[in-house]
């Protein structure tokens, strides 16, 4: 589906802009209640996001004694405008992204990476013992999971031969599902999703039994808010992607929020299943199993691109 | 930043506030990036100095103020101090009053390991088994508060016996909860000793050979998981344990999964007991009659709370006032062993290693004299009663 919108339209308001804040309160909403839900809790009331957004806004922040202010303040904002930017480039609502260029695939990865830099930037800004430890967790896990993502995310790049979202979400409409062809491609995406979220079960760079919030320690009111929300938008765009991806694309507004959606309740499921990796437990894990999956599906995917057309004549295609 | 400086003694401090732990205690380890290399604890910031309290109140206004030493194991405490007074005015309480007063200490045991196996799951992470821990955990809570109308503080002793009785419904419900909970539990088994993740956070974890255990003191299910055979039920049966025997429960690892092991078959075994007890009730007199005069004398009362062996020592003056009393708490016993063990360990490993030995903080706290160089001062029971006037005016 084409939609041509004002160009300051869609930065603001649909797709992007407000319109996906919203959109990302209300995803973190379904999460929380799905989990609550798992856990045999009753969970939160549907406005209870935004309630939090606003409480937050309106506390005062505290800055610390011995932190940077400029950095302090900006990092937030810089993390939620690089998941904003991010939006631009995806198929979001199961429109055509509002704008494209070829490779934009890299770009949007990094702009979704840039959300954990800033975290990490902002646990060691402070002084404090637990953002500290938080901060270097948060940075460990990155480097453990961005590779076998980043390579997850590659898959169907490779396999559809172009590294443009749109394309590849277009092609994708017109092809088997990704999730058939490339399963552990999937997998690898959806867990490294969680990995960058730092969902459960890899929650260890905001245990608040170890660490209280990890690297977020020191922030408040308006700080800690926005960060919340650059989650929560990444959580969208990070699910539009894969859904676009894997999931066979999305065509229509229902083909996104049905596909989202689904996606969402396996996180929550995942989330609700396990108890929480150590620091090492996750590094190993990604080193060991992802990396090693996704790059023997890489191998698989290159190897079918040059061979493929060597023995499709056999079988009659 | 003078942390930078000298990297080996980065001190992550944990408490007195702090998510992981709701109870105030401090604890610092010295980490050398997540390994924690040294590791110191201090207590003292809930004393409520409860033991001067007694000497003040007479005996059966100490009953109600040693039942709420602990939040959780109320009963044992007043059981245990029911049981000393019982033991210096040289009475018993009849068998149908033992029995009750061991069927409660059962139900009381499993309230306190399903709260603690939550506790130690939230510790790792594990969101799931702590809801569904604590939500069959109110099976338990809501038969204490059908025989004795409370949550917490049943309130069941009174010196020479107990104050309720049990009757033929509550029998029904309990065998009820009992059948329900047995199995949820089997269930909480199969995930403690089979869940991948969750092995990976405890198998192995806080080792603690049966060695170090008499070594470092540890007593209760944390000695119990490495093998070391003790526990007072067994060894030296108070209430109504000699008739209803108990079946000593070990793990030889030692590591904190046996800790889940061994008291997950430990609420096996108080189901059995429970069952037991309720089929096979005594009849007869709830209480005997005790003076309120004590004869002079000193005793012992030992009983083995959820979190091992808690220890009375009493002292009497012939009036109806008690003139010394001394409460150990299985905590205090325990710290040794944590302390000891978190050396070498991965900082994310240490709240399960502390909430491994179950602690409980208010009870065990202890006054802390603080030695600063040679200005060390004595402070005499009237000093501190004019500074704490002095300090609330």
């Amino acid at each position: 589906m084409n939609l041509t919108l004002n160009p300051i339209l869609a930065l603001l308001i649909f797709p992007g802009g407000l319109c996906l804040l919203a959109f990302s309160l209300v995803y973190e909403f379904v999460d929380r209640k799905l989990i609550a839900r798992f856990q045999n809790r009753v969970g939160p009331r549907w406005f209870q996001p935004l309630a939090d957004f606003i409480k937050l806004l309106a506390k005062e922040e505290i800055i610390p004694a011995a932190v940077n202010p400029a950095l302090f303040i900006s990092l937030p904002i810089v993390a939620l405008a690089a998941a904003l930017t991010a939006t631009l480039y995806v198929p979001m609502f199961g429109l055509q992204p509002a704008y494209g260029f070829p490779g934009d695939l890299v770009v949007t990865l990094y702009l979704l990476s840039l959300m954990t830099l800033c975290i990490g930037l902002a646990g060691a800004n402070t002084k404090d013992r637990f953002s500290l430890i938080g901060a270097t967790r948060a940075l460990t896990q990155l480097f453990s999971y961005e590779a076998p993502f980043l390579l997850a995310m590659l898959g169907p790049a490779i396999a559809l031969g172009t590294w443009n979202i749109s394309t590849i979400n277009n092609s994708a409409m017109h092809s088997w599902w990704f999730l058939l062809t490339q399963p552990f491609g999937f997998l690898v995406a959806l867990i490294g999703l969680m990995g960058k979220l730092e969902l459960p079960p890899f929650d260890a760079p905001e245990a608040e039994t170890e660490i209280v919030a990890g690297a977020l320690t020191e922030y408040s009111g308006r700080g800690l808010g926005i960060f919340h929300l650059g989650r929560d938008v990444e959580l969208v765009i990070g699910l539009t992607m894969i859904a676009s991806f894997y999931m066979g694309g999305l065509a229509s507004p229902l083909d996104f929020l049905w596909k989202t959606i689904v996606l969402l309740l396996v996180t929550a499921l995942l989330q609700s299943l396990f108890a929480r990796l150590r620091i090492d437990q996750t590094v190993g894990m990604w080193w060991r199993v992802g990396t090693i999956l996704v790059l023997v599906q890489l191998l698989v995917i290159i190897l079918g691109r040059y061979l493929g057309p060597l023995i499709q004549p056999l079988f009659g295609g | 930043m003078e942390t930078n400086h000298v990297p080996e003694k980065f001190i992550v401090s944990i408490g007195p506030q702090h998510p992981a732990l709701k109870e105030p205690g401090h604890f610092e380890f010295t980490v050398d990036g997540e390994v924690v290399t040294n590791a110191t604890a201090r207590l003292g910031f809930v004393h409520r100095g409860m033991e001067k309290g007694t000497e003040g109140r007479n005996y059966v206004q100490d009953l109600y103020l040693m039942e709420r030493v602990c939040g959780i194991c109320s009963h044992v405490h007043a059981m245990a101090f029911a049981l000393g007074v019982e033991k210096l005015a040289g009475v018993q309480a009849p068998p149908r009053a033992q029995a009750i007063r061991e069927l409660i200490a059962e139900l009381e045991r499993i309230h306190s390991h399903l709260l603690w196996l939550g506790v130690a799951a939230h510790e790792g992470g594990f969101d799931t088994l702590f809801m569904f821990s604590w939500r069959d955990r109110e099976t338990v809570m809501d038969l204490l508060e059908l025989i004795s109308g409370n949550r917490v503080n049943y309130s069941a002793n009174v010196l020479g016996g107990v104050k309720i009785d049990i009757n033929e419904k509550q029998k029904d419900a309990m065998h009820k909860g009992m059948d329900f909970l047995e199995e949820r539990t089997e269930h909480y088994m199969k995930v403690v000793t089979e869940d991948e993740t969750f092995l990976g956070r405890t198998r192995n974890i806080g080792l603690m050979t049966k060695d170090q255990a008499e070594l470092l003191g540890a007593v209760g299910p944390t000695s119990r998981a490495s093998g070391v055979p003790h526990d007072v039920r067994v060894d030296s049966p108070y209430a109504g344990y000699a008739d209803f025997p108990v079946k000593l429960i070990t793990e030889p690892a030692g590591d904190l999964e046996a800790r889940f092991v061994v008291r997950i078959n430990e609420l096996f075994e108080s189901y059995r007991l429970v069952r037991e007890i309720i089929d096979h009730l005594p009849e007869g007199e709830l209480t005997v009659r005790v003076p309120r005069r004590i004869p002079e004398g000193e005793t012992v009362s030992r009983v083995e709370a959820p979190r091992g062996e808690l220890f009375y020592f009493m002292k009497s003056n012939g009036t109806d006032k008690p003139d010394r009393v001394k409460v150990r708490t299985p905590s205090l016993c325990n710290w040794a062993s944590v302390l000891t063990l978190a050396v070498g360990h991965k900082l994310a490993d240490m709240p399960m290693i502390l909430a491994g030995i179950d602690p409980c903080f208010s009870c065990n706290d202890r006054m802390v004299t603080i030695n600063r160089g040679n200005d060390s001062q004595v402070w005499s029971w009237e000093d501190l009663r004019k500074y704490g006037i002095d300090y609330y005016k």
